[in-house]
């Protein structure tokens, strides 16, 4: 049963690193991969959203497969299909000695942690997303594991390159124009925060080294979830006579399921990986269909239980009552991704899983810190420096599974403002230092630029008159994509720059008299 | 033109040649010097795209003129832009593909297409149509690697040195496939313009200084061959359009090997002439080519 385990485990795996892969710009409108369909399978994602937005994306229904499945088999998804579970127990594996035989109850944490986020869910906020394995797991690899990772390989051929060592080069070449085309990312993506989310990643794989499948053991919230469903489960595990209660079991059990006390089993915590069936010198133990409840009961202990649904409570004011909560707060910077939902809807739906900053294709959506508040920390915003919003992509709306980001068609994405660009005029090189540049006019793709000319007579020092043009921008057509701050040939700090200022998506943040 | 006597065109010839230092230009015209005719521009107007490319580079004296067997052929077409064909932002695919197909049959060995896009590069390549068009050809169809762009002395007068793509360089042969589009600061963008698609670095600095740029540029790097694709142009919102209001459709191509006269050429398409365009009349002044386009042997075919 070990080695089906196994490659039930390495194929879904595999099949998660290939959609992470594919979760980027051929140069087509559409994607042609589901990307994101491991989150539409996930029903922490769904039940929290449904709470928090009363809305749910159709593909959703998917994780009501999951449900049905934990009802029938337990928490197998842990087991057998789990991505980050899958990883724990690769890094488990370094982990020599057996394990702490003791009792601990500190698997009740991740109820805990559960409990509080379906009840500030049930408040409208929607933190779910930051401690979702899958979440976790897709943001991770986005903003921090797969840049180092491609960061790593392209130094590695780059400097064979530029030694330029006669047979060897021409090899690593060879070698790297595979990967290229197989494993590695378009571009070396970079993004800001990469070394902090990285770290909580490899402190989640780190902990395996202190007790195996920490996390899914202690911490993960959906395990919990499927925890709970599991106590209805159809498919339990018995222990026949012949048990001689030697132990073996406790020491291969990956949950933390206390197989070695027969009656007292812990099915919610049990990922049905069957070690213990495999491992029982007595041939004792079998999983089978049967309707007798013969697991122990879960005591998560009222008081805690109390203090953390009021702690989903309390959290929900603690982390709104900020300045920017007030609507005639607005943060210049926040420039959402096209086709975002108004900002409160766009917070009770975002559950900063990064596939839309994994799929961005100038690596202009970047992870925020604290510009939407901590209610908002890690959800997508653009930074047109790093990379503007290309006019015709629609890919971040394709792959957001929660409906935080709509999708949009080339129609609808050409129409929608996510800010509007602004000159300085103390730094365009027209305006300030008379000189001829066109870059941003140039670059505007509106099919009627948004960016045009006014012909100003200028002098130089000796008096001579010209004439250049200078830059104006039409409210009316900028849409706010950026391109031209990006591509303003005074680099350090354009002398033109996009602001959230006149997004469609708000009724505050606007700027013209006239709706649009 | 058409009624030009054999005198007068050797009169004209002797004159353009004169003004030109384009060794490519004198080659072609000494080893020409047995044919009956000598062609400077070829037009061709119809309405399949690869059959006038492909009746222009005929009247210019076929593909085995330009290309020998075994060589390597940069094919270099404008694909800066993330729109399609019919956006006219871009060279359009079946020219590029004729291009392709014409030189494989002279032989060539291989085929390399590339551009430094301006938007996305992968969005450029597939939108454009042409990564789909020349890939079915066996046409090498890559995106610009970084690392291959080497300082150039280009010693020219705006443009001292330049990163420039150094694949363009190691060719055998090159061909220029501009589309003409208007640009709000060269007023029009066709093959002298083109070689923007091969500068490395922060191109957009050379605006500043634009006209003497490109000059620079279009005297440093001597194509082969340009054709220049006029199936539909550009006339309001360039370079890149989006418009389809902005677009005219010609159903033409022209084909010389004088960049210069073929932008004179061009602008013609636009009721300009070539003396409205700043980088051609320096040109013409530097001796880089022929702006006037009295003095130029052009050859007519509609098909």
């Amino acid at each position: 049963m070990q080695n089906l385990r196994r490659t039930s485990q390495g194929i879904f795996l595999l099949l998660f690193l290939f959609l992470f892969i594919q979760t980027e710009s051929k140069g087509r409108d559409a994607l042609g991969y589901p990307a994101k369909i491991f989150l539409d399978f996930d029903p922490l994602i769904f039940i929290t959203t449904i709470f928090s937005a009363h809305a749910v994306q159709k593909a959703f229904y998917f994780s009501l497969i999951t449900i049905a499945i934990t009802l029938i088999f337990g928490r197998a998804f842990c087991g057998w299909v789990c991505p980050l579970g899958t990883l724990n127990n690769i890094v488990g594996a370094m982990k020599k000695g057996r394990p702490k035989t003791e009792d601990r109850n500190l698997y009740r944490v991740k109820y805990y942690v559960l409990i509080f986020l379906i009840i500030s869910s049930l408040f409208s906020l929607q933190l779910a997303g930051i401690v979702d394995p899958l979440s976790l797991l897709i943001r991770s690899l986005s903003v921090s594991v797969y840049p180092l990772f491609s960061y790593g390989i392209r130094a590695v051929f780059d400097a064979i390159y530029s030694a330029d060592i006669k047979g060897v080069t021409a090899l690593s070449e060879s070698v790297y124009s595979i990967l290229k085309k197989s494993v590695l990312s378009f571009q070396q993506p970079f993004y800001n925060q990469s070394l902090f989310i990285g770290a909580l990643f490899f402190l989640i794989l780190g902990l395996n080294l202190v007790e195996k499948r920490f996390w899914c053991k202690y911490l993960c919230p959906l395990g919990a979830l499927l925890g709970i469903l599991s106590r209805f489960s159809i498919f339990k595990r018995s222990v026949s006579e012949g048990c001689t209660s030697c132990g073996a079991c406790a020491n291969v059990c990956q949950g933390n399921a206390s197989p070695d006390k027969k009656e007292e089993w812990r099915d919610t915590e049990c990922y049905y990986c069957w070690n213990c069936d495999d491992v029982c010198p007595q041939n004792a133990v079998s999983f089978g269909f049967s309707g007798k409840k013969a697991a122990a009961s879960m005591d998560l202990g009222r008081r805690r239980v109390i203090t953390s649904m009021a702690s989903g409570v309390i959290a929900v004011p603690l982390l709104r009552a900020t300045p920017l909560s007030k609507s005639e707060f607005i943060n210049q910077r926040l420039i959402r991704p096209p086709g975002s939902l108004e900002e409160k809807e766009f917070l009770k739906r975002c559950v900063k899983c990064g596939e839309c900053m994994k799929v961005c294709i100038t690596n202009g959506l970047q992870p925020t810190l604290l510009e939407a508040g901590l209610e908002g920390i890690w959800s997508p915003l653009l930074i047109p420096k790093i990379g503007y919003c290309e006019f015709r992509c629609t890919l971040c709306g394709q792959v957001c599974p929660t409906g935080a980001i709509k999708k949009l068609n080339l129609e609808e994405k050409a129409k929608v403002k996510i800010g509007l660009a602004m000159i300085d005029k103390g730094r365009c090189l027209p305006y300030a230092h008379a000189r001829p540049c066109i870059v941003c006019e140039e670059v505007c793709p509106t099919p009627k630029k948004a960016i045009w000319f006014e012909k100003a007579k200028v002098k130089d020092r000796n008096g001579k008159e010209f004439i250049v043009q200078q830059p104006r921008v039409d409210l009316e057509l900028c849409i706010g994509c950026g391109i031209c701050e990006a591509k303003c040939p005074v680099v350090d700090k354009p002398a033109i720059y996009v602001t959230s200022i006149g997004e469609s998506r708000s009724k505050e943040n606007r700027l013209l008299m006239e709706g649009y | 033109m058409h009624c030009m006597n054999r005198r007068k065109f050797v009169k004209s010839a002797a004159i353009t040649i004169a003004g030109l230092s384009v060794p490519n230009f004198i080659d072609s015209l000494v080893s020409d010097l047995g044919a009956s005719e000598r062609i400077d521009l070829a037009v061709a107007r119809g309405a399949s795209p690869a059959k006038i490319t492909r009746a222009a580079v005929d009247a210019m004296g076929g593909m085995k003129k330009f290309v020998s067997r075994g060589d390597i052929v940069v094919v270099k077409p404008n694909m800066a832009w993330d729109r399609t064909p019919e956006q006219a932002g871009n060279t359009n695919p079946e020219v590029v593909a004729e291009v392709v197909k014409m030189c494989f049959e002279a032989g060539a060995k291989k085929v390399k297409v590339f551009d430094r896009t301006v938007n996305d590069p992968r969005r450029c390549y597939v939108q454009s149509g042409i990564s789909d068009a020349v890939k079915a050809l066996g046409a090498d169809i890559s995106y610009v690697d970084e690392r291959k762009f080497k300082e150039m002395n280009v010693k020219g007068e705006a443009m001292k040195t330049w990163p420039l793509y150094t694949e363009l360089f190691e060719a055998d042969k090159v061909i220029n496939i501009p589309i003409a589009k208007h640009h709000s600061l060269a007023t029009l963008t066709m093959s002298m313009k083109n070689w923007m698609g091969v500068m490395g670095g922060s191109r957009r600095q050379i605006h500043q200084r634009l006209d003497e740029s490109l000059v620079d540029l279009s005297g440093f790097i001597k194509p082969t061959l340009t054709i220049l694709d006029a199936v539909r142009i550009l006339t309001a919102n360039g370079p890149q359009g989006g418009n389809l209001a902005d677009v005219k459709k010609l159903d033409t191509v022209i084909a010389g090997v004088d960049q210069v006269a073929v932008d004179s050429l061009g602008a013609t398409l636009f009721g300009m002439k070539g003396s409205d365009l700043g980088y051609v009349k320096m040109a013409d002044k530097r001796g880089l080519g022929t702006m006037d386009i009295a003095k130029l042997k052009i050859k007519k075919v509609n098909i």
